[in-house]
């Protein structure tokens, strides 16, 4: 039985949930806020009910019935109720988190947890709360107030289920949907059926042959139960009879269900749904239509149908709501296709071999000088190109969802720091792949706390330099030839160069602060263990963070520029590439080892001209610019004699430029990133490998760690090479 | 070639004739002229030498990489590894493609051997335990010794022999040791 897969769904779903209602708490001022904050914790608190977790059941029951509430406007939705919800949100979350880690009943402490913040609800719930009361609140009104409901105290529903063959394959536990209607009400009667189990061999354990009779006492709306079965609904057959319903109504379910008659007409009688007299008078009907024919039979089911009035309107109105919903719901579901993040890595995977193959496939037609056979292959290349293109903006995300994650922690953090800080987002609507974003978080993340923390200065010093009461932290995404740029920007302070350069020195970081120019300065603070916060704060200051962040892009292949006005701001960039998994690629020779340089980075391909000055300083004459240069043989230790004639290409990173030297230049070529294994995880100046149309490998330059690796190298050697700034 | 040949995948997958609950089925090849054996569970398959990438600042156990059907997957060379001389790589040179690790750490990756010899199975009473010493090899590479028509041929502990997580340390200390 596979419970586990319907319940990463309810994780996932909870997961959606969650974040819907915290986007919602964070901006409370709509009605259509507040229903989606109740909606949230009511579908998730359902659908919890049918994995049995009482203990989630159960908290959101309390936030629920005080956010039903504050919906129905008898309690105002005050500052410090919006936090105690935030807090409970999080808890929920957090309950959601225990369950993925496979903790159903919650530790001990989420369980403390939750008694401290149901003492925190109390005062905001009615003052008799009562398991039923939320559900009631449920109802509508016109069902609230039919006159057949107020007869009696508890009406007794009828339910009567014939699990679908398949639902134990679907990992339902049928006895989970009676844990949840024990939670709606009481549970007075409950008959088996188990006709349907077949002898000996025919039985499949795999299969469910289970009905259920039930009765139960409960004060709910039609939909509530309908609702309790909507994850079998599809196979099984379920009848739900509302109370007092006429005598019809469970003569027409003895009839439609496949079990005798009399059989089922008891468990009625027992349930004292019906009478024995009832129960005779109907079954001798039954006998004479019978007699009369199929036919006769079939209309009359018909008009059953038509007559019945024991259905209440609302029942009727509710029925009709569902199946417009349901209408609804498959032109939604036809918008977009959820799929596993695993598939789509697949088939971006199978894409990179299409890619590979066919560049193997061009590199023989262009050998085979056959005209016809390059046609073919020149429309193949043309279409895998669309496929390719095709399959990575699949895994496009939009940065949205990150950057208003932030809405939160910006709440937070200010509040707790006592700052006045707006956050505004820019770009929301930028793409990247997905495997990007979520190595984004991280770094994002420190940089936001940072820009908190440090940056934007208490509001005394911030009156005293006129700026507004008001920080204003900024994220911002665009898009910028061929690569992603994130900006994380705040108005505070900026960095102090002359403490960066302090500490720096201090550390041996640098000899020669004059050399430096701001940039290099500022990026200083990557360095690890480098902090120049006076005070460490819970928050940051703790110098461990930035070179994360520093790490984290580098493993995205991507750069960081800050840009930062000593009293006015900081900016922080990180320029990514749109893709981590196929590039366009420059092939270069060494020896005979080839190599793939980014083609994004290429500027421009040339001869190694005369050198400037002295062969110890690695500078070039670029139309009269000098341009450092490095010699991949050299730098990669690479055996065997300098060719006479070498090549240079130029490449730029952010406002970088440097010459790489090679053997030969090979022309350039779409190429699928592979990474190189955990054997090779100390490897410097490569960023991973790929396969060629000859179906030899070939190393994708880090161009960023080489530059590195070459000065380290060299003595006296300034941290970075020229800059075009 | 005589000596290419493909092994099944796991043992699992031989017909049931061919297990048999007293001893296991073992690749023998030589290497420096010495014969080895290794248990056929952890080897997908045997490939020719040839079509080698050089990874420019690795130590010299790490041959390279090849292409393998799309995987890029590393070759150590046995000889330097057991720290002996580079095997000079020959016509009858092989690859022979491991699997190594647990379950949710598999690697592939390759290693070089002179030849390839055959598969045979040892019965578990002709091997005994490693000898704690008189072998060059170190003692935690050798799973057993194992006497094959009156020949004894050691047995490697794949597992130790291709260790990820220490080869991986080694390729580590040897770039800082060039940095510094």
């Amino acid at each position: 039985m596979d419970l586990d897969r319907a319940k990463l769904t309810f994780i996932i779903e909870a997961h959606e949930l969650l974040d819907a209602m915290e986007t919602s708490l964070l901006a409370p001022d709509s009605s259509e806020s507040v229903n989606a904050m109740f909606r949230a914790v009511h579908t998730i608190k359902g659908s919890a009910g049918l994995f049995g977790l009482d203990s989630i059941v159960r908290f959101a029951h309390t936030v629920e019935s005080v956010m039903d509430r504050v919906r129905a406007g008898s309690l105002p939705f005050t500052p410090s109720l919006v936090d105690l919800i935030l807090a409970c949100h999080d808890h929920m979350a957090r309950q959601i988190e225990e369950l993925q880690e496979g903790e159903e009943n919650g530790s001990p402490g989420t369980l403390a947890a939750s008694e401290a913040l149901l003492a925190r609800l109390l005062p905001y719930m009615e003052e008799t709360p009562n398991p039923h009361q939320a559900n009631k609140s449920l109802v509508s009104p016109s069902w609230q107030h039919s006159p057949e409901e107020e007869e009696s105290g508890q009406p007794t529903w009828h339910i009567s289920v014939r699990f679908g063959e398949e639902i134990l394959r679907q990992g339902m536990d049928p006895l989970s949907f009676l844990r949840y209607l024990m939670t709606l009400g009481t549970i007075t009667h409950l008959t088996p059926i188990l006709d349907r189990l077949p002898a000996g061999a025919a039985f499949d354990p795999e299969h469910c042959y289970l009905g259920l009779e039930i009765d139960l006492d409960a004060q709910v709306e039609r939909q509530v139960l309908e609702d309790v079965f909507e994850f079998v609904r599809e196979d099984s057959q379920i009848r739900i009879i509302p109370p007092h319903s006429k005598v019809e109504e469970y003569l027409k379910l003895i009839r439609e269900l496949p079990e005798g008659d009399l059989y089922l007409g008891e468990i009625l009688v027992q349930g004292k749904c019906l009478t024995p007299k009832d129960l005779e008078e109907a079954l001798s009907t039954q006998r004479q239509e019978a007699m009369e024919g199929g036919t006769v039979q079939g209309r009359l089911l018909g008009t059953i149908v038509v007559q019945d009035q024991a259905l209440p309107p609302a029942v009727v109105a509710a029925a009709l709501d569902k199946q417009k919903r349901a209408k609804e719901k498959p032109s939604h579901e036809l918008k977009v296709v959820k799929v596993q993040a695993e598939k789509l890595d697949r088939l971006v995977d199978l894409v990179g071999e299409l890619v590979i193959a066919g560049a193997s496939a061009n590199t023989l037609a262009a050998k085979s000088m056959d005209s016809r056979v390059l046609e073919a292959t020149a429309v193949i290349t043309k279409l895998v190109e669309e496929i390719r293109d095709n399959a990575l903006s699949l895994r496009m995300v939009q940065i949205g969802e990150t950057f208003s994650r932030f809405r939160r922690i910006v709440r937070d953090v200010s509040q707790e720091l006592g700052k006045s800080i707006e956050l505004e987002i820019q770009g929301a609507e930028t793409e990247l792949d997905k495997s990007i974003v979520e190595k984004l978080s991280d770094p994002l993340m420190h940089l936001v706390r940072n820009s908190i923390d440090h940056g934007i200065e208490p509001l005394e010093i911030r009156r005293a330099r006129g700026k507004p009461d008001t920080g204003s932290l900024s994220l911002n995404a665009f898009h910028e030839s061929g690569s992603i740029v994130i900006e994380v920007a705040d108005d505070g302070g900026g960095l102090n160069r002359q403490r960066i350069l302090a500490k720096a020195v201090e550390r041996g970081l640098i000899q020669d602060p004059a050399a430096l120019t701001d940039q290099e300065i500022n990026l200083l603070i990557f360095e690890p263990g480098f902090s120049t916060a006076e005070s460490v704060s819970k928050l940051s200051g703790r110098g461990v963070g930035m070179d994360v962040v520093k790490r984290n892009i580098d493993e995205l292949r991507g750069t960081i520029e800050v840009e930062s006005y000593e009293g006015a701001g900081t900016t922080f960039r990180f320029r990514l590439p749109l893709t981590l998994a196929i590039i366009d690629g420059f092939q270069v020779l060494v020896e005979d080892t080839s190599y793939v340089i980014p083609l994004d980075i290429v500027l421009e391909c040339l001869d190694l001209g005369p050198i400037l000055e002295s062969e110890q300083n690695h500078l070039i004459n670029l139309r009269g610019e000098a341009l450092p240069f490095l010699r991949l043989r050299e730098v990669f230790e690479t055996p065997g004699p300098f060719p006479a004639r070498e090549r240079v290409v130029v490449v730029q990173i952010g406002d970088t430029r440097a010459g790489i030297v090679v053997d030969r230049l090979m022309g350039e070529f779409q190429t699928v990133i592979k990474p190189l294994g955990e054997l090779f995880r100390s490897v410097k100046g490569l960023g991973g490998s790929t396969i060629l149309g000859s179906g030899e490998v070939a190393l994708i330059l880090d161009v960023n760690q080489l530059i590195q690796l070459a000065t380290a190298r060299r003595p006296n050697a300034r941290p970075r090479l020229s800059t075009t700034a | 070639m005589a000596e290419l040949m493909q092994v099944s995948q796991r043992q699992s997958q031989l017909p049931a004739g061919a297990r048999s609950s007293q001893g296991n089925q073992y690749l023998t090849f030589s290497l420096g002229g010495e014969t080895f054996a290794m248990e056929i569970r952890c080897i997908r398959e045997v490939i020719q030498f040839g079509g080698l990438t050089l990874v420019p600042l690795m130590p010299d156990f790490i041959r390279g990489v090849i292409n393998l059907r799309g995987a890029v997957v590393p070759v150590i060379d046995l000889s330097v590894r057991f720290h002996r001389p580079p095997s000079d790589p020959s016509k009858r040179t092989c690859i022979v493609i491991l699997e190594v690790g647990d379950e949710e750490h598999l690697s592939t990756l390759g290693v070089m051997v002179d030849n390839v010899s055959e598969v045979l199975e040892i019965m578990r009473e002709d091997i005994e335990p490693a000898p704690s010493f008189g072998s060059t090899l170190r003692a935690d590479f050798i799973q057993g010794v194992g006497k094959v028509g009156g020949q004894f041929v050691i047995i490697l502990d794949v597992n130790q022999v291709v260790s990820v997580e220490e080869l991986a340390s080694l390729a580590a200390s040897r770039g800082d040791g060039e940095a510094t």
